[in-house]
Formats: structure tokens, C-alpha cells, sequence
């Protein structure tokens, strides 16, 4: 499958912030991505350098081949929904999708109309007099009738109530399977998205920590609570596969990419500790919570963003 | 350059406030200098005067290109068009419109003469140095439309690139340069030569050439600061 995105120790810095710290991925054609993290985090910066909205301070950057920046031949491939995205005064609903189609080449007018009425949006309505979710919901017309190869949506959904979200995912997926392309998409309604997402980027702090299929975290993650010398004595933090370790009293709770080793298993079961896989979100959580080292001293995520490097080759 | 003509069809998604707005302003600042000079002229004949009102139509443009700036520039680099195209797009449209508008307000002027100022002898598009200059005088409304145009556009790219800093900046520039200027016309007696230049100039070089020369600076000046400016 060939490659739309790829991405080398690239970085961005305001002054002294750096709000995407070298961060290195491919992003494959024909897949759904979630990137997912914090506010903060560096989704939207990283999303902005993707689509030459701005330059990228550092790195090499290859998007459909070439770097994004003014260049026409890669954007014209290209939709970024973002939720900042600001209309003239005077346009109205009509103007803006008139825009679209104008310039996303593309673009399908039918699916527009159909969508503007499944989100039963008012194409004489000014925009500037829509409601949060209906300006969302534009934007959701827009990215999804633009069939750009790729596709970005940033935290598309705010002010959408769940029945509208639910709408989304469910146009998304059917024209998915009709018009493959390829989809990245933010989100903090990590549950939501979970059977929606094929891959999963995670960023914490302008650092890439998970870049691994959806389908491994969800079924590799566990918890593992019990006595906290049962679990000393089980999983030793410098095996590397420790996301995150809580003590509360006499007791652990051990967040751990698996999947355990029968004997493992067992022994985990004798020591009468409690195993349960965790969710995507969970995952999230557990892992980018800030403040919360595990007990070997390293921030938390350090460690498994170079394990999950290694994992995905 | 299709990409440049798609860009700029999208500057005219919205094309009546191009028309209304510029016209309307002239249209009012006429009709109110009409008034002033009809009940002048009923109690005293004779006295030719330019109102300066036509300055209203070419501050309106200046205003409409720093809302492209402003606000037609984050839509299309929003909807992947570059730096560029919106440039080009906004420069040709830009180029055209004065082009257009220059040649209605020569027109207007043509009326203003024929019908010796309107009844009242007010002088309102057209300057006494102005005539006699034949379809030349096109120029000499066009050209100003260019400089008022690309001021507007670049004050709101820098705006756009180094926020109200930038634009604090660029005054406080203007302020030396102009201010400076002016201390050291006046420190070295150099007034008198100075309104020497300016007679000496015909009145083509003075409305279209020197101010073509400006616009072609400031044309490139946003472009330099449209090249790296964000939304």
C-alpha cells in the first residue's frame, strides 16, 4: 500500500514551546487515523504542518510525495476541516459549500446536497448566525463531499449532539467503503471512534508515544490490580512494557501492553490478581495523564513510545 | 493559473458588495455635495470647486482589500489554495475592477463637462488639470484604484503575518519616513523646489506614472508578506 504521508523528526516551535517535538510516522493510503491526545498536546499544530497551513520549523515532511508547503499539485488532494475555520461576513451556507466546490476538485455536489440535508442545514442561513454544531456540521459537509484523498478532520464534532456524531461516523464509514481514501481524524471522544479508527497516532506534549493499529491496542492493554507485592513480584517495571503504575494503600493497579505470557497468566491467577483488557480511552488516559510518573521514575509514556516504534516494525 | 481563476471566482461568490458598496458611498457623497453646491450656486453664480468627494469610492477599495486579507484569505488557504493563488487571484481582480472603475468614473466625468458640472458648476470627478488628456484620463482614475487596492491588501497581510504588532510597526515606519521626511524638506528650505517638481510633472506622470511605480511596490511588498502568513 502506498505511502501518503511521511514524516521525519518533524517539529514545530513557537518561540520556546514546541509544539510538535520530532515526531516520525508514515500515514498509509486508504485508512482511517485516529490522532488522538490531550488538548494542548500538538494535534491541531501537527495537523496545520500536514496541510501547509504553516511551515514546519524542523524535519522533512512528504505529503503525496512532495512537501506541502505552496504546493498546489499536493494540496488540491488535500481537505483540513478545522473547527477555527472562520467564513467572510455575508456568506452564507451556499457560499461556502459555492467555495468548496470550487476549490477541492474532487468534489461531489450531490453528496453535498444530500448531506446538507441529512444535517438539515438551512443553505440560506448565514453562517455566522449558525449555532456550534452547526457550524461543525458544515464543516463536516464540506470535508466529507470534498472526497480528497486526504482527509483531515479536526475535532469535527463540537456543539454536535450525539445523534448528529452518530450521523457523521455513519456517513463517513459508508462513503469510506464506496470513495477509500485516506481519513486522520482528532478526536477527543475516544470511545466513539474506537470500531471507526484503523490506527491509532497518540501525541503527548509535541511527542509522538503510540503509533500502532487499532485493533492490537485494543486487545493488548490490560490492567492488572491486586496487592502491590503480588505485583512486584510479577512484573518488574524495567521489562519496558509498563505503561503506568497507581499505588493506593496496599494496593497496585499496573497498566501493561500484553499480551501475558501463559505462565504469566497463571501466576497472575494464583496470586489472586484481577486482569481485565482495557479500552481505547482507557488507554489514552492512562497514558498521557499528566503528573503521573510509573514508578521507575520516567515520565509516563516514555517508555512505550519507543516500545511501540519497535512493536510496529 | 486555473487555480488563480478558481480562487478568484471564489473572491466573487459574494461580487454584489464588490458593486454596491463602492457605488453606493460615491453615489452618497455625490448626491449630498450636489446638494451643498445647488443651494450655493442659487445665491451666488461662478465658483468653480473640485469637492474631493470621488476620495470615498477609492478609500471603499482600500477597505474591500484588507477584508480580502482579512477574511477571503483564511477561507481559501482553509480550503487548500495557496499563499499564491489567493495573491494572484486577489491582484488580478484587484487590476480589473480599477480598470472598470476607472473607466465608469472617466465616463461620469465626460457627463460632468457636458453638463457643465452637473447645472451647478461642481467639479466632483473631474479635475480642471485632469482634462484635455483624451481616453488617457482612464489611467489616471485606474492607477490610484491600484495604490489605495494594494495598500489595503498588504496592510492585511501584514496584519494577518505579524498581527496588530506588525501593523504598529509599519505606522511607526510610516511616521519616520514621512515625518523625517518632512523635517528635512522644511530643515533644508527645499519646499519651494519641491512644488517645483510637482508643476514640472504632467498630470498623466502625476495621477498613472509615479503612482503606478508605487503600486508595483507595494504589490510586491504584499507579496513578500503573503508568502509565510498563516490564517
Amino acid at each position: 500500500m502506498s505511502t501518503v504521508v511521511a514524516a521525519q523528526g518533524v517539529s514545530k516551535r513557537y518561540g520556546d514551546l514546541r509544539a510538535v517535538d520530532g515526531v516520525s510516522f508514515t500515514i498509509r493510503e486508504n485508512t482511517i487515523y485516529g490522532l488522538l491526545g490531550r488538548n494542548g498536546a500538538g494535534k491541531t499544530t501537527l495537523m496545520q504542518v500536514l496541510t501547509g497551513q504553516t511551515t514546519a520549523s524542523g524535519g522533512t515532511l512528504k505529503v503525496f510525495g512532495a512537501s506541502p508547503y505552496e504546493n498546489q499539485a499536493v494540496l488540491s488532494r488535500v481537505c483540513f476541516i478545522k473547527e477555527s475555520q472562520r467564513y467572510p461576513d455575508g456568506f452564507k451556507v451556499r457560499h461556502a459549500l459555492s467555495s468548496a466546490r470550487l476549490l477541492f476538485p474532487y468534489w461531489d455536489e450531490q453528496f453535498a446536497q444530500e448531506l446538507l440535508h441529512d444535517f438539515e442545514l438551512p443553505p440560506g442561513r448565514s453562517v455566522k448566525k449558525l449555532s456550534r454544531g452547526m457550524q461543525s456540521s458544515l464543516g463536516i459537509v464540506v470535508g466529507l463531499a470534498s472526497r480528497a484523498p486526504l482527509t483531515l478532520f479536526d475535532e469535527p464534532y463540537l456543539g454536535l449532539d450525539a445523534v448528529a456524531r452518530q450521523l457523521f461516523y455513519d456517513r463517513l464509514l459508508a462513503d469510506y467503503a464506496e470513495h477509500p481514501r485516506t481519513v486522520l481524524l482528532s478526536t477527543h471522544l475516544i470511545d466513539e471512534v474506537s470500531n471507526l479508527i484503523e490506527h491509532v497516532l497518540l501525541i503527548d506534549r509535541g511527542k509522538l508515544i503510540v503509533d500502532d493499529e487499532a485493533e492490537a491496542l485494543r486487545g493488548q492493554v490490560l490492567t492488572l490490580t491486586g496487592p502491590s507485592a503480588a505485583i512486584d513480584e510479577l512484573i518488574t517495571p524495567a521489562a519496558g512494557r509498563e505503561l503506568r503504575r497507581e499505588r493506593v494503600g496496599g494496593l497496585t493497579r499496573a497498566t501493561l501492553r500484553g499480551p501475558l505470557a501463559p505462565a504469566e497468566r497463571s501466576r497472575a491467577q494464583a496470586l489472586g490478581l484481577d486482569l481485565r483488557p482495557i479500552s481505547l480511552q482507557q488507554l489514552v488516559v492512562g497514558i498521557t495523564a499528566s503528573g503521573t510518573p510509573s514508578t521507575d521514575g520516567h515520565p509516563s509514556g516514555a517508555q512505550p513510545g519507543t516500545e511501540s516504534k519497535e512493536a510496529s516494525r | 493559473m486555473s487555480n488563480t481563476l478558481r480562487v478568484l471566482r471564489v473572491h466573487l461568490v459574494t461580487w454584489p458588495g464588490l458593486l454596491i458598496w463602492p457605488w453606493a458611498i460615491l453615489a452618497t457623497s455625490f448626491l449630498v455635495n450636489l446638494a451643498v453646491f445647488g443651494a450655493v450656486h442659487a445665491q451666488q453664480a461662478n465658483d468653480d470647486g473640485f469637492t474631493g468627494g470621488m476620495a470615498s469610492i477609492y478609500c471603499v477599495v482600500l477597505v474591500i482589500c484588507a477584508q480580502w486579507a482579512a477574511q477571503v484569505f483564511p477561507l481559501t488557504l482553509g480550503m487548500s489554495a495557496t499563499r499564491r493563488s489567493f495573491y494572484a487571484a486577489s491582484a488580478l481582480l484587484l487590476l480589473g475592477g480599477s480598470l472598470g472603475y476607472g473607466v465608469l468614473l472617466y465616463l461620469l466625468s465626460l457627463v460632468e463637462r457636458a453638463t457643465d458640472g452637473w447645472g451647478v458648476s461642481m467639479h466632483f470627478f473631474g479635475l480642471e488639470f485632469m482634462a484635455g488628456h483624451g481616453a488617457l484620463a482612464i489611467l489616471m482614475y485606474t492607477v490610484p484604484f491600484l495604490v489605495f487596492g494594494f495598500i489595503g491588501l498588504f496592510t492585511g497581510l501584514v496584519h494577518k503575518r505579524w498581527g496588530v504588532n506588525g501593523l504598529f510597526s509599519l505606522a511607526l515606519g510610516a511616521l519616520v519616513v514621512f515625518g523625517g521626511g518632512t523635517a528635512l524638506v522644511t530643515w533644508q528650505g527645499r519646499w519651494h523646489a519641491i512644488g517645483h517638481w510637482f508643476t514640472s510633472q504632467s498630470a498623466v506622470a502625476l495621477m498613472a506614472g509615479w503612482p503606478a511605480i508605487l503600486a508595483a511596490l507595494l504589490a510586491a511588498a504584499g507579496y513578500l508578506a503573503v508568502r509565510r502568513a498563516t490564517a
